[in-house]
């Protein structure tokens, strides 16, 4: 098309901004609670229209539990779930799952074991029933848990490649005491992973997997199927010892304002992690911290992307965010454990000026705090999007089983919701404030020691060393 | 023999339907209703992707899709985004080889917003467009793809597959985050060439679905983008006609610092939206995708020899799609033992073909897939615009996991012996080496800085 044309082409007719028609009312769905015979804890939740089925398993097996110098065992544990049962092989067991068109995943984590199962509605009796087999009764074979320790020894170079991943494992180590097991990879190092044997899993698994410290929370659409019956003959007949209560350990920390480079030569680009020890959901600040949290990184149109991408160019995006590590039940002594942080990548040359202006932002919040047009729109963001966020039976079931292994009541999501809209302009900006105070954050980078050292060092934002990657 | 064993009695649709329709200016529309949750996802397809680009504009279509979030003529700055995550929505972009989509899931009260805001751009853009606009993300790109590809170890593996598969001045030939040098290339008229000729109202496929009400909802899509002119300058697609199979194996050794040895492969293998396509999925499927595949079978589970091992599907319209294969190596062990052993399998299947059991999981874990795509009206919305962009019919997104279903595991078998051989391969090899030192990493690695 030639200019001339272009020139010439009639405009659009313009209208004014529509508003918003009648808001339909929207609540977390609350789930049902019972128990089973063998002490189960189920939550169930009817979501009409959800053909797949989400059930997560949590079991009572945190990281903190694992034996000294076996950090990993309860991640191979996880694994080892889909390696067998008293009636069929390793490859029978996974065969059969995906003849379901199911998907079974196991993670260790902080807080709980999770095994997560995902399953069209037709066939969730089937796959519930491999789901209880593989706990009631795994049968962790020698050779089964001998590779799956290799597999796992062989991905921690991948892991220790990532910068992200590198950087996550460099700030834990700062910021908690080595003895704590939060300072440590939660699916163990070279050293540990390497004295995992089957012995080592069954023992973890007979000390800590029990029906009566576990939580199955099942999601999706029921019609026409009996949940009762299907989960009394599934899941009702695993067996195991009562419950017994577990302290949380206290966790102390370290959050001196420093910067600790982990060195990657030729890196393009430094991953930047700057981070601190925080609250977990418990405490009351929580609303208030998300809301400011929000505000300050939250998204591209929050106060770092303003600058960091949208004005500078120097990154893809970078995010503020807070995360829960380990909660302790109300009736205990102890306070659970979050972590604070700010996360991105900066390319290599602009790494300076770019710390440089994430500092002057966090300064300027302090100084100015945040606004009452900040603090609505995000609000109305954090509000607003919940029944898009919670569409599908996996995202209801995952922050129901979230709940349950923070010690929340059921309806903390749905009270969330109320909170954030009461929680005003200086609550939000006492508590981003709070958060990332700039004379007490840890900074990890992951880049090019050569080229970066100095000019951080420069910025004045604590003692700087240098690590190999 | 279970063949066509579904787990739902729609075969996957849900129920769902669609209505189509069309504006004066060519848009097309599609519309579909579901009322269980109070959301609705405002998708837009233009039929754009990198495979328009011409050579020393790699990049532009993704360059040009981040600009669409610069404003226009009644939405300032980066409006579009505090607007829609202030009504709370989502919203996102993003740009392939064939198309580039953009999308908003909405509080269903907010859907008028989303339909105004694309409309402003779609009308508009060039009234707000401007230098600053273009430096910054420019920038921004350029760090997007560090972030995803320069800065990870195997990042650019797809983009020299790609390379292979695709001969020099095939329109896939290059991946749609394009060169840095073709990066700092683009100019802002470019970026304004490229939308009066691609941005038009005729060459897009509007889908809405959730909780609407479809009469008032065509309203306003009248209202809103009904006077955006009709144009047409845009020209067809490069052609992307390959023969079906490379015809001699391509190869290439990548030494560089990653933390094991990988064999990569892509292969040639039908377009998308042919029969045949759906039987390369389902091969793909029992080879390579999930734990009880041939290949994690062999290499992870016996032979000991991989990390982990699976095949993917890049479903291509406009050119023979790619069947990704992905090894990592275990410890020490050396390529060459790997990709005996993958040979070993790809050619006993293609002499046997699957099982019964083969094909009753593999059709399951399809089916999941496609159930998990339409739970949400975002994806549905997706496949909507997929289709009446691609094939010419939203309807087809109601009936595609019925027709996985209905291949055979003849049809499975034939697809496999003609495809998934080593003369239809490229190869990529990397051969890690030693961590570069400190000292090693002098100054000429600055000359890529952009200011």
């Amino acid at each position: 098309m030639s200019d001339a044309v272009a020139a010439s082409t009639p405009q659009m007719e313009f209208h004014p901004q529509p508003g918003p028609g009648r808001a339909t009312p929207w609540a977390f769905p609350a789930p049902e609670r019972s128990r089973l015979d063998n002490g189960l804890t189920v939550l169930r939740c009817h979501r009409p229209g959800q053909q797949v089925i989400a059930v997560e398993v949590s079991l009572d097996a945190p990281l903190e539990a694992e034996p000294t110098g076996l950090d990993g065992v309860a991640t191979i544990m996880a694994r080892a779930f889909s390696e067998g049962t008293d009636k069929l092989s390793a490859e029978d067991f996974t065969a059969e799952l995906e003849r379901c068109g199911a998907t079974l995943d196991a993670h260790a984590d902080h807080p709980a074991v999770r095994v997560s199962l995902e399953v069209p509605a037709s066939r969730l009796d089937k796959a519930l029933g491999l789901l209880a087999d593989a706990l009631r009764a795994p049968a962790f074979p020698d050779n089964e848990v001998e590779r799956l320790v290799n597999n796992r020894l062989d991905e921690i170079p991948h892991e220790l490649a990532n910068p992200a991943r590198r950087a996550a494992m460099a700030l834990a180590a700062e910021i908690f005491p080595a003895d704590s097991r939060l300072s440590r990879p939660r699916q163990g190092t070279e050293e540990t992973v390497a004295r995992i044997d089957a012995a080592a899993v069954r023992a973890f698994y007979e000390a800590h997997v029990r029906p009566a410290t576990a939580t199955v929370v099942v999601v999706g659409d029921f019609t026409g199927i009996d949940l009762d019956e299907v989960l009394g003959t599934s899941l009702g007949a695993w067996t195991g010892a009562s419950a017994e209560t577990r302290p949380v350990p206290a966790v102390s920390t370290d959050d001196t304002g420093r910067v600790v480079i982990v060195d990657r030569p030729g890196a393009v680009q430094t991953q930047l992690l700057i981070g601190r020890v925080g609250p977990d959901r418990h405490e009351r600040v929580w609303p208030a911290q998300v809301l400011g949290t929000y505000c300050l990184g939250g998204t591209l149109t929050s106060r770092l992307d303003r600058v960091l991408r949208e004005e500078k160019g120097y990154t893809y995006g970078v995010r503020a965010f807070g995360q829960v590590l380990r909660s302790a039940p109300p009736s205990s002594t102890g306070a659970g454990t979050g972590m604070l942080a700010i996360s991105g990548s900066v390319d290599t040359p602009n790494t300076g000026p770019a710390l440089e202006d994430l500092w002057t932002v966090l300064r300027t919040l302090a100084a100015e705090g945040l606004t009452e047009a900040e603090r609505d729109v995000a609000v109305q963001n954090l509000v607003g999007v919940a029944p898009l966020k919670y569409e599908t039976a996996a995202a209801v079931a995952g922050t129901l089983a979230d709940q349950v292994e923070q010690f929340l009541p059921d309806d903390f999501q749905a009270r969330m919701y109320e909170r954030l809209a009461e929680t005003g302009t200086v609550e939000a900006t006492a508590a981003a404030v709070n958060a990332f105070p700039v004379d007490r954050m840890v900074t990890v980078l992951v880049g090019d020691a050569a080229e970066i050292t100095e000019p951080v060092k420069a910025l004045g934002i604590g003692p700087v060393t240098v690590i190999p990657a | 023999m279970p063949m066509g064993h579904t787990a739902t009695q729609q075969a996957g649709s849900g129920g769902l339907t669609a209505t189509e329709h069309r504006l004066a200016n060519g848009l097309r529309v599609v519309l579909s209703e579901d009322h269980l949750t109070p959301v609705a996802a405002v998708c837009l397809w233009y039929d754009v992707g990198s495979r328009h680009e011409v050579k020393g504009r790699t990049g532009l279509a993704h360059l040009f899709e981040h600009l669409m979030f610069q404003g226009s003529a009644q939405v300032k700055g980066n409006g579009h985004f505090e607007l829609v995550q202030g009504a709370g929505g989502s919203l996102n972009g993003t740009t392939s080889f064939e198309r580039t989509n953009y999308f908003e899931t909405m509080p269903a009260h907010q859907v008028e917003l989303a339909l105004w805001l694309e409309a402003d751009r779609m009308g508009s853009l060039l009234t707000a467009l401007d230098d600053e606009s273009m430096e910054n993300q420019r920038d921004v790109v350029k760090n997007e793809r560090r972030q995803r590809y320069d800065n990870v170890p195997y990042g650019t593996a797809f983009e020299k597959l790609t390379a292979m598969a695709y001969p020099e001045g095939h329109p896939y030939h290059h991946t749609p985050i394009g060169s840095m040098a073709d990066l700092d290339a683009a100019s802002l008229e470019d970026a304004r060439a490229f939308f009066r000729t691609y941005y038009a109202p005729g060459n897009a496929v509007l889908a809405v679905v959730g909780d609407i009400d479809p009469e008032q909802t065509l309203a306003w899509i009248e209202k809103y983008f009904g006077s955006i002119p009709a144009h047409d300058g845009k020209q067809p697609p490069r052609d992307g006609t390959l023969p079906d199979t490379i015809g001699a194996e391509l190869r290439e050794v990548v030494r560089e610092e990653v933390p094991s040895r990988a064999l990569m492969a892509a292969y040639r293998l039908p377009h998308d939206g042919t029969r045949e396509s759906d039987a390369a999925d389902l091969a793909l499927t029992i080879l390579g995708g999930g734990e009880s595949s041939r290949l994690h079978n062999r290499l992870v589970r016996h032979d000991r020899t991989a990390v982990a091992a699976g095949f993917g599907l890049l479903r291509l319209a406009g050119a023979p799609s790619l069947g990704w294969l992905d090894v990592k190596a275990s410890g020490g062990v050396e390529v060459p033992a790997i990709e005996a052993a993958v040979d070993e399998e790809l050619a006993r299947f293609a002499v046997e073909g699957p099982t019964p059991q083969e094909m009753e999981r593999a059709q399951a874990q399809l089916e999941r897939e496609w159930l998990d795509r339409l739970a949400t009206v975002s994806g549905r919305a997706d496949e909507l615009c997929r289709f009446a962009v691609l094939f010419g019919d939203p309807q087809l997104a109601l009936t595609a996991v019925q027709r996985i279903l209905e291949v055979t595991p003849e049809e499975v078998q034939a697809v496999a012996k003609a495809r998934l051989h080593p003369g239809n391969r490229a190869v990529l090899v990397y051969e890690p080496t030693a961590p570069q030192d400190s000292a090693a990493a002098d100054q000429n690695e600055e000359e890529e800085t952009a200011k």
